[in-house]
């Protein structure tokens, strides 16, 4: 079946060669001439665009300029959907109650996508920061609601039994069984959120925005300057990975700290 | 204080009709400070007995009393130690058995002096500030019988509390469970498939039936104890060796059997 | 009948509808340009659905938004899924192709819409692409990891009975990593409409995004909500096809799992 696992130099190898041939066709595809360069400009002609971008500024603002204005809408939305969801949703697994009300709510919802608020934030909010901040929200918010959710409903029986059998209250299980056994649940929806919340950000900034990466994408393909779409990209495929590795390190971390992991 | 009654008690889970009748009428009466041990075949409904005097279950029929009031929610009188251990994993040891203490509203002064007794007791002073999973099956279960000992509880409930440990590590924790009960003696109803462990341990051992689970009958080990003075032993060994400890287990293995052939399983 | 988990839900529901009234129309708390009122809602659905918004009636639209999620998603599914099991099985092409994944994952698939656009214009072909790049990833992942995650003694007994290769992965493979393979679809499903409607909205001619879009514009809130509302509806609707088929597909697992 599965051929043996291969040793560390065959991987490299092998992940060299499927690199090269994805550059090189690529390469090949834009310096033959067989697509036209506003089309597809070459590697080299991405990468120094985003140089460039550094320093020189496009629809506004330079390049750094532009990711942090994408960023900072992007942390005020994810914040917003960890601090609403992740109470809400441990207090949803406590509080039977309350389940049986917001859950059919959530449900109604859960099938608009949050690219859909696009019209309504743009709006209520024009191309002010609310309008990319509520679309955020509405991307982050269901993984935060529902992992917290499942994380405090799913507690192994036992442990409650033991608090109940200890004489516990509810705001003490709640803040000293529920949220330490949800933890992992919780911060694997914060990882998901802020991949989604990552996404809906660059959705938002193609509509309703007057600064961010999205914005000066949407503002580079109407000039027709591909090398900056692109750049653009990158840009943003970058900030996006960065922002998943400080997570699952963060998420490492706990779980080294609460003795999950040895 | 800290009497138990189990009045005709019976349980069924599932529909009313139609469900799986798990005991069925229990008359059992655990007097204060006793040590009754509940042995029976698999399924046969013990566990569900002391989920009823904990609080966990309630009887589909009768009344299960502690003091003479029926049992409507668990709590620290009650005190439960569980066969999985059931300790909070991101809590230390000491914050384990710190909990039920705070949740009782005692000073600190007060819960530090009872948890360094608890420690000192179940021999875990070393790893006060230990985490659950850096610490071996036994410990744990000894951490699971500090936290509800600490409590002073009038009933100390046992759900199998040695079963998911090895052979040799059970016989220590049993060996420990004898010198404390004698030392310090409280009502206890203790879970077990054991028979060993139950005629070792117990006052008075119960044997139940199959399901749906039935008091079969109750022998009385205490006498037999004290008239061959089996706490002249300290091992377990020495004592599982006396002709009267042999006698009673066999009976108990022989009643066990006669439910398991009678159904073929 | 319904039980009493349906009926609080209805109650929340009925209760939510209730409080919209009271607020936009009862106490006008909330102002028609900000959000609608249910009458206002009703008849932006009564004008699209009979003479139609933004160049055509709603079932026009509606056709054309599912036409593209469907097609998107189906050519996803049909190239993801094959390269998922194949990264699973053989080890040479996991190693080669992982890197690229790697690249080309973290890029958001809405950040291809631009470049979309540039490439194919402002018609069904750049927005099927794109729905391609977001429906893709999920489904090569939880096939992969489907594959990964059988049980080696099950490969041993069937390569032990002789199997070929390609009933193998048919009769055996595949089936086993259909569970992760169905989570993958559904990730995908989600994510095809995500991306349509965000590909609608940013350029298009017909479509719900589209209608969404020129709602905007208009400053039209009872017909913005109507689109959300259809958006919800079709997402609802291929949701559910999608659980009936895996319920059918797995039946044998629910079965397992009593």
């Amino acid at each position: 079946m599965r051929d043996t696992p291969l040793s560390l130099a065959e991987r490299i190898g092998w992940g060299a060669l499927g690199l090269a041939a994805l550059l090189g066709t690529w390469t090949l595809l834009t310096s033959s001439g067989l697509v036209p360069r506003p089309f597809l400009p070459s590697p080299g002609d991405v990468l120094g665009r985003m140089i460039e971008l550094m320093s020189a500024p496009f629809a506004g603002a330079t390049l750094p300029q532009h990711l942090a204005s994408s960023f900072q809408r992007y942390a005020y939305g994810v914040l917003l959907a960890a601090l609403i969801g992740v109470p809400l949703g441990l207090l949803m697994g406590w509080f039977r109650w309350l389940d049986d009300i917001v859950t059919p709510l959530f449900d109604a919802l859960r099938f608009i996508a949050p690219i859909a608020w696009v019209p309504f934030a743009a709006l209520w909010f024009g191309t002010g920061i609310g309008g990319p901040v509520l679309i955020i929200f509405a991307g982050a918010f269901p993984p935060c609601l529902i992992n917290a959710y499942r994380g405090a409903r799913f507690v192994e029986p036992r442990l409650i039994e033991a608090a109940r059998m200890l004489g516990t209250g509810n705001l003490r299980t709640i803040l000293e069984i529920l949220l330490p056994a949800a933890t992992p649940s919780i911060v694997a929806g914060l990882r998901v959120a802020a991949g989604l919340g990552w996404q809906s950000l660059v959705g938002a900034e193609l509509i309703v925005a007057a600064a961010g990466v999205g914005f000066m994408m949407v503002q580079a393909q109407a000039n027709v300057a591909t090398p900056t779409v692109m750049a653009g990209m990158v840009a943003i495929g970058i900030v996006g990975m960065l922002i998943d590795i400080a997570l699952r390190q963060g998420e490492a971390w706990l779980r080294r700290r609460r003795g999950l992991e040895a | 204080m800290g009497s138990i009654r189990f009045d005709k008690v019976d349980k069924v889970f599932g529909p009313r009709t139609g469900g799986v009748k798990a005991l069925d009428s229990i008359d059992l009466e655990i007097a204060e400070k006793e040590f009754v041990a509940i042995v029976g075949p698999s399924g046969c409904g013990k566990t569900t007995c002391l989920r009823m005097v904990a609080g966990f279950e309630a009887p589909s029929a009768g009344v299960v009393s502690v003091n003479g009031k029926p049992v409507t929610a668990p709590g620290p009188d009650r005190a439960v130690v569980f066969q999985q251990f059931a300790l909070f994993p991101w809590k230390t040891v000491r914050e384990n058995i710190d909990l039920g203490l705070r949740n009782k509203g005692l000073a600190k002064p007060e819960r530090d002096e009872r948890i360094a007794g608890a420690l000192k007791l179940m021999n875990l002073e070393s790893h006060a500030d230990a985490f659950p999973h850096q610490l071996s099956g036994g410990m744990q279960q000894r951490v699971a019988i500090a936290r509800a000992y600490v409590l002073d509880p009038e009933v100390l409930l046992m759900d199998e509390p040695f079963g998911a440990l090895d052979a040799q590590t059970r016989v220590v924790m049993q060996e420990e469970l004898v010198r404390l009960a004698r030392v310090n003696p409280r009502t206890v109803l203790f879970i077990t498939h054991a028979v060993e462990e139950a005629v070792y341990l117990a006052d008075r051992v119960a044997v139940m039936t199959r399901r749906p689970g039935r008091i079969k009958e109750i022998l009385d080990i205490r006498s037999v104890r004290e008239a061959e003075n089996w706490d002249r032993h300290q091992k377990i060994e020495d004592v599982m060796d006396l002709e009267s400890f042999v006698h009673l287990r066999t009976h108990i293995w022989k009643s066990l059997r006669e439910e398991k052939g009678a159904h073929g399983v | 009948m319904i039980g009493r988990r349906g009926l609080a839900g209805l109650t929340s529901v009925a209760a939510a509808l209730l409080l919209w009234f009271v607020v936009t129309t009862l106490t006008g708390l909330v102002s028609p340009g900000r959000f609608p009122s249910p009458a206002e809602f009703w008849q932006s659905l009564v004008q699209i659905a009979t003479r139609g918004y933004a160049g055509a009636p709603l079932l026009s639209h509606a056709v054309q938004s599912l036409k593209l999620v469907l097609f998107g998603f189906a050519v996803a599914v049909a190239t993801g899924v094959p390269l998922g099991l194949w990264m699973g099985w053989s080890r040479r092409a996991e190693a080669a192709i992982n890197p690229v994944f790697l690249l080309i994952r973290p890029i958001p698939p809405l950040a291809w819409i631009p470049l979309a656009i540039l490439w194919l214009g402002l018609g069904d072909a750049a927005k099927i692409m794109v729905i391609w790049f977001a429906a893709f990833v999920p489904s090569v992942i939880n096939a992969f990891a489907g594959v990964r995650a059988i049980d080696r003694p099950m490969i041993e007994a069937a390569r032990m009975l002789g199997t070929p290769r390609w009933r193998l992965v048919r009769e055996v493979i595949a089936p086993a990593a259909s569970p992760m393979i169905f989570t993958g679809l559904r990730l995908s499903l989600q994510a095809s409409w995500t991306t349509l409607v965000a590909a609608e909205l940013v350029g298009a001619l017909l479509g719900i995004g589209f209608v969404l879009n020129v709602a905007q514009q208009d400053i039209y809130p009872g017909m913005i909500l109507v689109g959300m509302v259809t958006v919800g509806l079709l997402g609802w609707a291929t949701t559910w096809l999608l659980a009936m088929a895996e319920q059918r597909a797995l039946a044998w697992n629910m079965a397992a799992r009593d």
